[in-house]
């Protein structure tokens, strides 16, 4: 392997491509610039702050208030928020309470296996910091200590009406961010 | 020219292997990142698509409730005691306030009694409410997933009212309850259980005479009534196998004795019958809200109850919506226990599960197995 790279690195063909790259690189640095500031950014962000859709994890009891916001009264599908089976199409976790140490393992292995961009509310006082069950011996205390974090909403349980503001933050947030730096 | 590397095998199938009959069969592992699971982890094993052996791997939730519970102030453990069932606080918070109040030898004030049972009453309609969505969602039935968390929001109102929290309430304290009924509390209970009746008729009318779910839900998931007494099963998935066994009737607590109500049984032991219990017991309990607002007696609603809690050893039930919930707690004279043992209804269903699954086909799994109204963070604790 190493005899072939040294033969490469003389070949007089090798060292255009590798201009070419760094000419690729740059154009790639343009298009990032014109998405990330002209209309085609708000479009792009519109597509995607209203359709978050958040994946069937249930870590433990918030899902009570998840689903009574999902409900009838409350309704998140108005906010473009519809719980979905399948990784690949999601972009939401909402992690839903208290999260032990055997789901935490499972948790992260379903943000990684999640497509970019991907956003992670932590519902409950539990997934801030541990909350009523602080000193158990089998929990973790606080979502941000494995996955990055986008909202937090407090409250043991928080009320549905806290979930439908943390959702309405998150997509204020995407509103205002760059296409290229999101997940 | 060595062979191209085998692809990593996919997350669900975890290995084929061959059993004795020569067959080969399917280890699927479902959930916990399932639509169709909740907080746990069925490992099934699949012949074709007939399901010959379930393993559940629970554990998800648990958050050793126990130990905390022998860390705190008997009345701060209260909130802790309620996580477990988020949707049934008020009855796993009634086995516990029982047991206490065995220990120290409080009497509860009739008013009190009332009180306390008029908010689990409401808890086990919410319970069964939720219960009911789930299974909408998991039969892809989503008017079922809409109208009973809709028609939920009626008693949470009524919850908030009396209480001050929307579905944890910690309103059961020893000795009584935390709050006096606010005015206008009757007319509205009573109202909005008349109306919960004719819902229920409009429930039957779409779900539970509709062949998409009868189809599905008739002859599947059979629980016999000698196997279901054998694994301990409780509450309504033995009710549903035709035992007559509910802790209301049989061993009556707070203001049960006083109250015309009937216990429901099905004698078929499949998910039809299950369900059907869910669905006789809310119109139960709607009857009983009535009959409490309009008996509730006069009087104190607590008696002053100390914090200490004495030496001695109580075992304190109640009948939650899941079936028999049980505290065995030793007191060692301090404000905290020396030990809780902590029993759930869910945790004795638990053993249920493969029971009903085995022989049934995989595409059947939803109906069978929710049917049994497990709540996996209440198993856990």
């Amino acid at each position: 392997m190493s005899a072939q790279r040294t033969a490469q690195e003389e070949d007089p063909v090798a060292t255009l491509a590798e201009g070419l790259s760094i000419w690729v690189g740059k154009l790639s640095d343009l298009v990032k610039k014109v998405v990330d500031t002209g209309p085609i950014r708000n479009v792009i962000n519109w597509a995607r702050m209203y359709s978050l859709w958040p994946v069937n994890i249930t870590t433990a009891c918030c899902s009570a208030e998840f689903g009574a916001a999902s409900g009838a009264r409350h309704d998140l599908e108005r906010f473009g928020v519809l719980p979905i089976g399948s990784l690949r199409q999601s972009d939401l976790i909402v992690i839903e309470g208290t999260i032990t140490k055997k789901m935490a393992k499972r948790l992260r292995m379903i943000y990684d296996q999640m497509a970019l961009p991907r956003y992670v509310i932590a519902m409950g006082d539990c997934a801030m910091s541990g909350g009523l069950f602080h000193d158990s011996y089998s929990i973790v205390n606080g979502a941000h200590e494995f996955v990055p974090v986008d909202v937090y909403v407090p409250g043991c349980p928080p009320r549905p009406e806290a979930l439908e503001q943390a959702i309405i933050m998150l997509q204020e947030k995407i509103r205002r961010s760059k296409v290229y730096e999101q997940g | 020219m060595s062979a191209p590397p085998k692809p990593p095998p996919l997350t669900t199938v975890e290995s084929t292997e061959t059993s004795d009959s020569g067959a080969q069969t399917l280890t699927l592992s479902v959930g916990p990142q399932h639509s169709g699971s909740g907080h746990m982890r069925l490992i099934v094993e699949v012949d074709g698509d007939i399901i010959v052996n379930v393993a559940p791997d629970p554990g998800y939730v648990h958050r050793g409730i126990e130990k905390i519970i022998e860390l705190r102030n008997i009345i701060k453990s209260i909130p802790v005691i309620e996580r477990p069932s988020i949707i049934d606080a008020s009855n796993l918070n009634h086995a516990w306030v029982r047991s206490i109040e065995e220990i120290q030898g409080v009497e509860v004030p009739r008013r009190g009694q009332y009180l306390r049972t008029l908010l689990n009453e409401m808890n086990r309609i919410m319970s069964h409410l939720y219960w009911l969505s789930i299974y909408g969602v998991f039969l892809g039935h989503t008017t079922m997933f809409m109208w009973p968390l809709g028609d939920r929001e009626l008693f949470i109102d009524l919850a908030e009212k009396l209480t001050g929290a929307r579905i944890t309430y910690s309103y059961l304290v020893p000795g009584g309850v935390r709050r006096d009924l606010p005015p206008g509390f009757a007319e509205e209970a009573v109202k909005r259980t008349e109306y919960f009746e004719k819902r229920l008729k409009e429930y039957d009318r779409i779900f539970f005479n509709n062949p998409l779910f009868t189809s599905r839900a008739k002859g599947i998931g059979v629980l016999s009534r000698e196997k279901a007494i054998e694994l301990g099963c409780t509450g309504p998935t033995l009710r549903g196998s035709g035992v007559d066994a509910d802790l209301r009737k049989d061993e009556p607590y707070a203001a049960y004795p006083e109250l015309d109500f009937e216990i429901s049984t099905r004698p078929d032991g499949d998910s039809f019958s299950r369900a059907m219990v869910h669905m006789d017991e809310m119109r139960e309990s709607c009857k009983m809200i009535r009959q409490i607002v309009k008996k509730i007696p006069s009087g104190p609603i607590r008696r002053k109850a100390p914090i200490v809690l004495p030496r001695g050893v109580a075992y304190g039930r109640v009948e939650s919506a899941r079936g028999e919930c049980s505290f065995y707690l030793i007191g060692e004279g301090g404000d905290k226990p020396y030990r809780a043992r902590y029993i759930t209804g869910s945790y004795r269903n638990m053993a249920a599960i493969p029971a009903v699954l085995l022989g049934n086909r995989l595409a059947d799994m939803p109906t069978a197995w929710w049917s049994i109204d497990y709540w996996p963070v209440e198993a856990d604790r």
